[in-house]
């Protein structure tokens, strides 16, 4: 099975809020590896012409599973990525 | 108790708070109650120098905790319940619409400059451009939640108005300057990028329940107070100083008439006061005598300061800065003189 993606964007050096958000991320992850599911937790620098071109994103802090931004401009609780990436999970399952 | 009755029971208890900090104000307004401070430089006279602080901070929170409770409330739902997705979507649709929001919605999100730079930078590369950037760039410090607020609160509602106003020619000007310079229009050609902004899926925003987004507003509130209040009150301790000691004489002859706007704009502009101190400092500049006229264009010099321009700089480099900064600072002191001559305070 692939590696599940979460990219936290925000400017480098990261924001207070950003480091935040990046440690919600990957304390989801790790309940998430104990399931079963790979995940894979990366910093994303929001000014990169890479991010931009890819998302656009122009509030952070901001989060990518899987490719699509799923969070903007709020720090999410580490349930509600649990959430978002087993629904990630799923969808891939699906297609 | 199940999970559903618990999640209503949180977001009612939520909502009441947010209720009653609204109604506390208006309350606040009913019986007329002063929510700026109320002692005079006069009043200070007679303390000794390790009193002053202490009485000044108190006459400052006394009475102005309803209104920061508020300002603070207030910027946190703003900015989690905006739309971001959809202002993102529109930035980039064309220009007309990229300097509508850059200086009507985007203002209102940034309260701090943790979301400026990454804002300022997107606008520029995936948007609307160098224009729209500077235009959001002039116009956020003066416009965003708790600026109007505190500025309208502690100063007055005419000033903040006035000031909203100001920023906005300012802010436009700069922007339509800058971006018909060559070396603004080549800033642009370098950086833009065709993003895909809201575009094929690859940005499909999680809408969680509103008890959690209440939750998240808050602690953004908290968040915020937590960066801006500790500049706040260091700032109030020594303007407490200048108000106590500061001969008004000095104030009267140096910060009124023609002059006393231009020194304004020269000490406003390049000094680093940090947000929400220019409104502290500016009101004890004003009970020592400042012309109104003059306290407009110190309150103006905010977007400019070096931080920003440097922050800037090493984005845009540094024409492009010199020339909004020049243009901010000689629109500022135009529209300041135009303010004073209009209204006879000068």
């Amino acid at each position: 099975m692939k590696t599940l993606k979460i990219e936290v964007i925000g400017p480098d050096p990261p924001c207070a809020r950003c480091m935040a958000v990046k440690r919600i991320a990957e304390e989801a992850a790790g309940r998430l590896e104990s399931a079963g599911v790979k995940v894979e937790v990366v910093k994303a620098n929001i000014l990169s012409r890479e991010i931009l071109t890819k998302y656009g994103t122009l509030v952070s802090p901001a989060m990518a599973i899987d490719g699509v931004v799923r969070i903007m401009g709020r720090i999410p609780t580490e349930a509600e990525v649990e959430e978002l990436a087993r629904t990630a999970v799923e969808e891939r399952s699906r297609d | 108790m199940s999970l559903g009755f618990k999640r209503k029971l949180r977001t009612a208890a939520l909502l009441l708070f947010v209720f009653a900090v609204v109604g506390l104000l208006i309350y606040s307004r009913i019986v007329a109650y002063s929510l700026a401070p109320t002692l005079k430089p006069a009043d200070f006279s007679g303390l000794a120098w390790y009193e002053i602080p202490f009485y000044y901070l108190w006459d400052y929170v006394s009475h102005g905790w309803i209104c920061l409770l508020f300002a603070f409330t207030a910027a946190g739902l703003v900015y989690e319940f905006m739309p971001k997705d959809l202002i993102m979507r529109y930035m980039g649709s064309n220009r007309i619409t990229g300097y509508l929001i850059a200086s009507g919605l985007a203002p209102l999100l940034t309260v701090c400059s943790c979301t400026m730079v990454p804002f300022f930078a997107g606008i520029l590369y995936t948007g609307a451009g160098i224009g729209p950037a500077i235009t959001f760039l002039l116009m956020a410090p003066a416009a965003n939640v708790l600026t109007i607020l505190l500025t309208g609160e502690f100063l007055s509602w005419d000033i903040a108005a006035v000031r909203v106003v100001a920023s906005l020619t300012t802010a436009l000007a700069a922007g339509v300057i800058v971006s018909k310079t060559s070396w603004g229009k080549s800033v642009e050609n370098e950086r833009h990028v065709d993003a895909v902004a809201g575009q094929r899926g690859t940005v499909e925003l999680a809408k969680p329940p509103l008890d959690e987004r209440l939750i998240a507003a808050l602690k953004f509130g908290v968040y915020l107070a937590t960066q801006i209040l500790p500049y706040f009150i260091a700032g109030l301790i020594i303007v407490g100083y200048v108000t106590a000691y500061m001969p008004e004489s000095i104030v009267e002859g140096y910060l009124t008439g023609w002059a006393g706007v231009l020194i304004a704009s020269i000490i406003g502009g390049p000094l680093y006061t940090p947000t929400l101190v220019e409104v502290v400092v500016g009101r004890s500049l004003l009970q020592l005598g400042m012309s109104r006229a003059a306290l407009l264009s110190w309150l103006m010099g905010q977007p400019y300061d070096i931080a920003n321009m440097t922050a800037v700089s090493k984005i845009t480099g540094w024409k492009v800065v010199v020339t909004y900064a020049l243009t901010a600072w000689s629109c500022s002191v135009i529209l300041s003189l135009l303010y004073g001559v209009l209204t006879g305070s000068l």
